[in-house]
């Protein structure tokens, strides 16, 4: 396995903890409900599987219980944004502090514990299709579940009434709600779907990658989620390019590292937020005029 | 919604009588007349408090839950942050760096820009103030180093909030996830420093820059806790709510963020009042750590802003981004986050507990905005 490979392989990986959330954001957002919350979904999610699967010992229960935890977020910040008229801004990074503060005063228990992380799948077939086959077909069911579900989320917004309606919703919820639809009930599903995927995101950085857990353990990854689906500029695939670029820049700067290259540690943890910055720095204009119309109006106010 | 057939009608001078006898008047509410009337604002004054109290009953559950003893807890809280004069001093100094990286979100928030950026500004201000008072501290007199440290300090952080700013007005890259991604990156570097390249040779092995000389150090008032920092922090307020609401600046900021569009047709340099918005946001907020520095930590250390910058941004929306309130604000956060430490010793808890109660209180005005609105 060379150094390429390696770091493609971790790439995957390490970019479906940024990928999951960010899917969830794309819900979101295209439903005209910014999340900074994902951040605290993504806590929440993490100590929620890791949790479940410590005391239950079924890896399963746990991906169910980081969902479940996801959801609780989401459901907060739907129902303080479109149902009680509160700023999306403000009410995410208060569900992120309150999320800091649970998972950290709840989690002291399980710090310094451990568990089997996920098992990788080699899927049939597939997985000896040389090069490729081990960098995507050879990893852990949630790294799948991502494929699975940009597909997903590309067929309905792009060719359901669902998603149609979704869309509209971003853009114009009065028109919505003036041909009949429902658009607080679109905007609470959607926040609260993309949520979930947020703590999906949490538990494989948990028991997906490393297998514990450890106070603040996403750090600001909920935030480049966000990011991501801005200089994604709100597209399926695009958020997917850009959640697997992450991953591979930092999984090829710990390969450089162990290949004895001195890569400063401090610029290494930098890396992630540079390089989302840098993204947004090229694509952010070019990204601008599709941005869903109703969430525009929540992006430039605050208070 | 406005009745405008009624007003129609009215102005083109047709007796109201003649109107069908069944249209209502007004929305009737019914047992509305059974009620005590309250006026919109006193009701939502009244509400908020019920707010409050279940909020504080809430964060009683959890503490519980935790296996304390919920009236211990909030006289803790009380008593270690605000009944002896040692703590109450300790709030007020730990209010400076909150209150002014909370008016760093106010400033900006004139125009109608998020900045979520405070804890990165704090750092940075932090840092340069470390770089110029361990440099020139020993050997010029301190006033001259005090000087030189606010006024770098503030640079910094004006010029690492004007980077969200310039990112927003020349690229179209959204200022409130910009200024979040640049907290880390400003913790990164200040790692860096703290780890490497300024640690301490003396500090045994501890992951810190060195002291500031004696003489750089804000030197402490009446023989108190606290320091010429805090009448600093004071004028540069005072001076804030002048720039907000006695300057053109500040009524030009106020036009950019009710309509941009309208400030631009009416021929404002919209750019150079969000940059400039954002720049001075960044000041302020980086001469609140420049304070903090050189009158309470002294030296830098891995844990210096400890989320201060976040809770800035939860004090200026508690504050509605007005200069005064959001200095109240911030000094009931400091006090709240003060007593983590008071907390962890009496009752055994966890401190970053204070991080839920805090989220508790801001949920409050976010979830009465509907009526606020309706009130105001």
């Amino acid at each position: 396995m060379n150094g390429v490979e390696q770091a493609l392989i971790g790439g995957v990986s390490g970019g479906t903890a940024i990928l999951l959330p960010a899917l969830g954001e794309l819900i979101s957002e295209r439903a005209g409900v910014i999340n900074l919350g994902t951040e605290g979904a993504m806590l929440a999610g993490a100590l929620g599987a890791y949790a479940m699967t410590e005391s239950s010992g079924v890896i399963w229960y746990g991906i169910i219980a980081g969902v479940l935890a996801g959801a609780v977020v989401g459901l907060a910040h739907s129902w303080i944004t479109v149902r009680r008229g509160g700023d999306q801004i403000a009410s995410g990074l208060l569900l992120w502090f309150l999320a800091l503060g649970v998972t950290s005063v709840f989690g002291t228990d399980y710090v310094g514990t451990a568990i089997t992380p996920l098992s990788n799948i080699a899927i049939p077939g597939l997985h000896s299709i040389p090069w490729i086959g081990a960098i995507l077909f050879d990893q852990n069911v949630l790294v799948y579940a991502g494929y699975v579900l940009v597909a997903v989320i590309w067929f309905v917004f792009y060719r359901t009434r669902v998603g149609l309606i979704l869309r509209a919703t971003g853009e114009r919820p009065e028109v919505v709600a003036a041909t009949g639809g429902k658009p607080q009930l679109v905007q609470i599903v959607a926040v609260t779907i993309g949520a979930c995927l947020g703590g999906l995101g949490g538990a494989q950085l948990s028991i997906g990658y490393v297998g514990n857990w450890f106070n603040n353990m996403t750090s600001g990854y909920g935030f480049v989620a966000v990011a991501v689906v801005l200089f994604a500029a709100w597209r399926p695939m695009r958020v997917l390019g850009g959640a697997y670029l992450f991953g591979i820049v930092l999984a090829a700067a710990s390969v450089l590292q162990a290949h004895g290259v001195s890569v400063n540690q401090y610029l290494l943890d930098a890396l992630p937020y540079l390089v989302t910055l840098l993204a947004l720095a090229l694509f952010a204009r070019r990204g601008r005029s599709e941005t869903p119309e109703a969430l525009t109006r929540s992006l430039s106010r605050s208070g | 919604m406005t009745a405008t057939p009624v007003n129609e009608s009215s102005v083109r001078g047709t007796d109201v009588d003649q109107l069908p006898p069944e249209q209502p008047v007004g929305p009737e509410v019914p047992g509305a007349a059974s009620r005590i009337r309250l006026g919109p604002g006193s009701r939502y004054t009244l509400i908020s408090a019920l707010g409050y109290v279940t909020s504080l009953a809430i964060f009683g559950v959890l503490v519980a839950v935790k296996g304390a003893e919920p009236i211990s807890v909030y006289h803790t809280i009380i008593s270690s942050t605000l009944l002896n004069g040692d703590a109450l001093q300790q709030t007020v100094l730990r209010a400076i760096p909150i209150g002014l990286a909370a008016l760093a979100v106010a400033v900006p928030a004139r125009a109608g820009l998020i900045n979520v950026g405070g804890e990165g500004q704090l750092i940075m201000g932090a840092v340069a103030a470390t770089g110029i008072g361990v440099a020139i501290g020993a050997a010029v007199p301190g006033a001259l180093s005090w000087v030189a440290m606010c006024v770098g300090g503030a640079l910094a952080g004006a010029m690492w909030a004007a980077l969200s700013g310039v990112l927003r007005t020349w690229l179209g890259a959204s200022e409130a996830v910009t200024t979040l991604l640049l907290n880390f990156i400003a913790n990164d570097v200040m790692l860096y420093l703290i780890y490497q390249a300024w640690k301490d040779p003396h500090g045994s092995g501890q992951p810190q820059s060195r002291p500031l000389a004696h003489a750089a150090q804000l030197p402490k008032m009446f023989g108190s806790q606290l320091n010429i920092g805090v009448l600093i922090a004071l004028v540069v307020v005072a001076a804030t709510w002048f720039l907000l609401q006695r300057t053109g600046w500040g009524f030009q900021l106020r036009v950019v963020g009710g309509n941009i569009e309208a400030a631009r047709r009416a021929g404002l340099r919209v750019n150079s009042l969000l940059l400039s918005s954002m720049a001075v946001g960044g000041a302020l907020a980086g001469l609140g750590g420049a304070l903090n520095l050189a009158g309470v930590e002294t030296q830098l250390r891995p844990d210096i802003t400890v989320t201060f910058g976040y809770v800035a941004f939860l004090a200026s929306f508690l504050g509605r981004h007005q200069p005064v309130k959001v200095v109240g604000a911030a000094l009931l956060f400091s006090a709240v986050a003060l007593s983590g430490n008071g907390l962890q010793i009496t009752d055994g808890l966890d401190g970053t507990i204070v991080d839920i109660l805090l989220a508790l209180i801001v949920a409050v005005p976010l979830i009465m905005a509907k009526y606020r609105r309706r009130a105001a």
